[in-house]
């Protein structure tokens, strides 16, 4: 081979490799830049009325007074639109059977969206169910609704081989020359009048519960739940796993006993998380029934035995990494090798096995398929530290997918589902984050 | 008042019989004790494989092996029910297969980058981007799969995968371009005529090249892809998760490859791309053997974003390579059908699904043990035994 030939395929060579370490940052970044901006949409929004209405019924929180004179100001541009429904009832009581039988259900479905977009209609009675008790409660859902309420959506078949393509016509042509045709126009224009949204950082969605199965309110209930698995796993594992690796490295033989007692380690590291479910479920709940069903302990214990290999094994690394002297040193003093251990080799070991327990954390928390039939319940309310024996829990990773994948209203929640994933990306991207800079600085210490 | 403090410290010194017997047993107990908490993992282990297997076995006793591995009918909630798991194993098989196909050469891309590439400084910083990437829980990638790449694919799929092709096929297709004419000229023509020669192969091949990247791309953008969540997004969320297992082991072999080995080779004029293919990357093959093994066992034995993203229908694709649609996998089903399964008396759609966890279980074993030799192995070999 030439050798102008030989350069070029060593520099594209490195660039092959340089290509795929920035292809891997990218998808980092692809991954993590829509999930940060949906989940900033989940706390920083345009709030309207509805909403400041909805957070001072059911957390009391905001100012009477102020809403008060808003409400009155919506009120008074309200009207004037159920005005619009008002004339255009009487004028169908005036016309021909058929002829008002053509209209109704369009009118019923006007009347709909107005309910969406404005809570219930003056007159109606209070419905049940929270999520028609109020209207929109973000702006850009009303913009949502407001199209919805201007177009109607048709699709057109025309073209067989090709699938069929979304199209709008305005809604007004339905009502063309009645009293409701200037509805629309009117609410078009003083959208903004009627829900007044102001900017809001809506800190609540962190601390509030849910309302409504997760229709409005906060998340704190998963982030109680998820903190009391991870942490129920770190008090099961961590001691046992913080041992196991003094045994491994100060006790074990090298003989077969141990090189076996090593690869149970790592197959336990290789099994995949489901199967640590149905082994969670048949094993702490079926058999030796840690509790009735579902709990928090089950949960715990499953997650626990999960991050054990990877306790084991950060700790092992950090014992191992304490230099040889510190352990000479003591041993020449005339302290036993027990002393020297708890005394010298563990304090200086600490830091690094807090790292490896602080990543185990994050992977705890982070975990779904273990704990979705021993732990996890899609709605609930918080717990108490009391119930963790017995009760489940909703936890951030099963509500996302429960959300995501089996809400009955799974588009309309979008907000939250990028903020719950938010939430959770953060705790464990936090974590992680902490044990790097842990590590950059323990290895600073270390190298003097 | 010293006699006393004399006396006390002597005793340190001073090993009676009783006394030492009873630093013996402190020192037996003490070391039974951690050595029960250290075989504590065995045991678990044990237990897994027992409770599992314990709660599989009465499905294989009932129905038999045959239906389970070549039935394709997928209809537990019948009575009495069909439990042919054959199109979900191979629904499995199918996503590890793609992603491995994804994840293995960028993975080894990136790890010879890592080691022997990039300067120090560089790698540094890439290295926790790599352990960020790992560290994203599994079922924000699954989300990530269902609510924003699926409906993506769906609008743009024949686009996106056009793009991919042109580049990623393209440079490498062009560098073989250069090649084959190098090594066709040398072969054919005499000195003196080869640079011209090579100069007419290679824009002759180069011409042909870009028509051929060119209709494929055409071809691709016209595909049309009626579901998001289908086998190819399951492959490519599942190769992210599996890339940095395999970087991190690869570069850890690649790194046990002795400087001894890397400087003989430089010495005798080869460069780097030649020394990292040809002597780096053979002494290490078996660390980056057992890394792909690690990897591609990690995308089997995900569960969130195959369950989200894969559209959980239990078919085999047709035609069998066709990875547009929607396919169903192992763990997909345990972790949708164990709802719906009785779980208390234990039917049969509870039991099939623990034959499919002891499935999951064993392939997982005996990868881990097969990866487990190759790299025990290999480091005898390094260390020249």
């Amino acid at each position: 081979m030439e050798l102008g030939t030989r350069k070029i395929l060593d520099r594209s060579f490195t660039a092959v490799g340089v290509t795929s370490i920035v292809l891997m940052a990218l998808a980092l970044l692809v991954v993590i830049v829509p999930i940060f901006r949906g989940g900033i949409a989940a706390l920083y929004f345009d709030g309207t009325i509805e909403h400041r209405k909805l957070q001072y019924d059911q957390f009391g929180k905001g100012d009477p007074d102020e809403l008060s004179v808003q409400i009155a100001e919506t009120d008074r541009h309200r009207s004037e639109a159920y005005r619009f429904l008002d004339a255009f009832e009487r004028e169908m009581e005036g016309m021909d059977a058929e002829t008002a039988g053509n209209y109704r259900p369009g009118f019923r479905k006007v009347k709909e969206i107005l309910t969406h977009l404005l809570g219930p209609l003056p007159g109606e009675q209070e419905p049940i169910l929270l999520r028609f008790q109020y209207g929109r409660t973000r702006w850009e859902k009303a913009e949502e609704t407001l199209h919805d309420l201007l177009f109607v959506t048709k699709w057109d078949y025309s073209n067989p081989s090709e699938m069929a393509k979304e199209y709008f016509v305005p809604r007004s042509d339905e009502f063309a020359g009645t009293a409701l045709a200037g509805l629309f126009p009117y609410v078009e224009d003083n959208l903004r009048n009627m829900l007044l949204p102001e900017p809001t950082f809506y800190w609540g969605f962190i601390t509030n519960k849910s309302l409504d199965a997760h229709i409005f309110g906060g998340i704190w209930a998963e982030i109680q739940g998820t903190f009391f698995l991870a942490v129920g796993a770190m008090l099961f594992a961590f001691p046992l796993g913080v041992i196991a690796a003094i045994y491994f490295t100060e006790y074990a033989k090298d003989n077969f006993f141990t090189s076996m007692l090593r690869s149970a380690n790592s197959t336990l590291a290789g099994v995949p998380s489901i199967v640590f479910g149905l082994f969670g479920l048949a094993f702490f709940i079926n058999t030796i029934k840690v509790s009735e069903s579902k709990s928090v302990l089950a949960g715990s214990l499953t997650l626990a035995i999960m991050i054990l290999p990877t306790i084991i094994r950060a700790a092992e690394e950090a014992i191992l990494s304490v230099p040889k002297t510190y352990k000479e040193a003591s041993l020449g003093l005339g302290s036993t090798k027990w002393r020297t251990i708890m005394t010298v080799i563990l304090p200086a070991a600490l830091p690094g096995i807090i790292t490896g327990g602080i990543i185990s954390l994050g992977r705890a928390a982070g975990e779904t398929a273990p704990i979705i039939f021993t732990a996890a319940v899609s709605v609930g309310a918080t717990i108490g530290i009391a119930d963790v024996f017995t009760s489940p829990t909703p936890a951030l990773s099963w509500n996302i997918y429960n959300l995501a994948s089996e809400h009955e209203a799974a588009n309309e929640i979008r907000h939250v589902q990028y903020g719950m994933v938010l939430a959770l990306i953060s705790i464990v991207l936090l974590l992680n984050l902490s044990a790097i800079l842990l590590r950059a600085r323990i290895s600073k210490k270390l190298k003097g | 008042m010293a006699d006393a403090s004399i006396k006390k410290n002597s005793d340190i010194f001073v090993v009676s019989p009783e006394k030492l017997r009873r630093q013996r047993a402190a020192k037996f107990i003490g070391e039974g004790f951690l050595l029960a908490i250290a075989s504590f993992v065995a045991v678990v282990v044990l237990f897994i494989f027992y409770f599992v297997a314990v709660d599989a076995v009465p499905f294989f006793q009932e129905r038999g092996f045959a239906e389970f591995f070549t039935s394709t009918g997928w209809y537990p909630a019948d009575d009495p029910g069909e439990f042919g798991a054959l199109a979900i194993i191979y629904g499995s098989a199918m996503v590890t297969i793609g992603s491995a196909l994804i994840a293995v050469p960028l993975g080894i891309a990136a790890a010879i980058c890592l080691s022997d590439v990039l300067p120090f400084t560089v790698r540094q910083y890439a290295k926790p981007v790599i352990e960020m990437l790992a560290a994203i829980p599994s079922v924000a990638y699954g989300f990530f799969a269902l609510v924003i790449f699926a409906p993506l694919l769906q609008n743009f799929g024949g686009t996106i995968l056009m793009w991919a092709w042109w580049l990623i096929a393209g440079p490498f297709v062009l560098l073989a371009v250069i090649v084959i004419a190098d090594v066709l000229a040398a072969r054919v023509a005499t000195e003196s005529k080869e640079r011209s020669l090579r100069t007419v192969l290679t824009l002759l091949f180069g011409i042909a090249a870009i028509g051929v990247l060119y209709g494929v791309g055409r071809t691709l953008s016209a595909i049309e892809i009626l579901s998001g969540t289908n086998a190819l997004n399951v492959s490519i969320i599942l190769s992210f998760m599996a890339l940095p297992t395999i970087v991190s082991v690869s570069e850890d072999s690649l790194q046990a490859v002795g400087r001894e080995l890397r400087e003989g080779s430089y010495a005798l004029g080869a460069t780097r791309a030649e020394t990292i293919v040809k002597t780096i990357l053979p002494a290490a093959s078996s660390g980056i053997l057992a890394a792909v093994i690690l990897g591609i066992m990690r995308a089997l034995g995900e569960t969130m974003v195959v369950w989200m993203a894969s559209g959980n229908s239990s078919q085999i694709p047709d035609p069998w390579f066709n990875y547009l649609e929607s396919i169903r996998t192992l763990t997909a089903t345990i972790a949708g059908d164990m709802g719906e399964a009785d779980q208390v008396t234990g039917s049969a759609r509870y039991h099939v699904l623990f034959a499919m966890g002891l499935l999951l279980l064993i392939f997982s074993f005996i990868s881990n043990f097969i990866s487990e030799r190759i790299v025990v192995r290999q480091r005898k070999i390094l260390a020249g035994e």
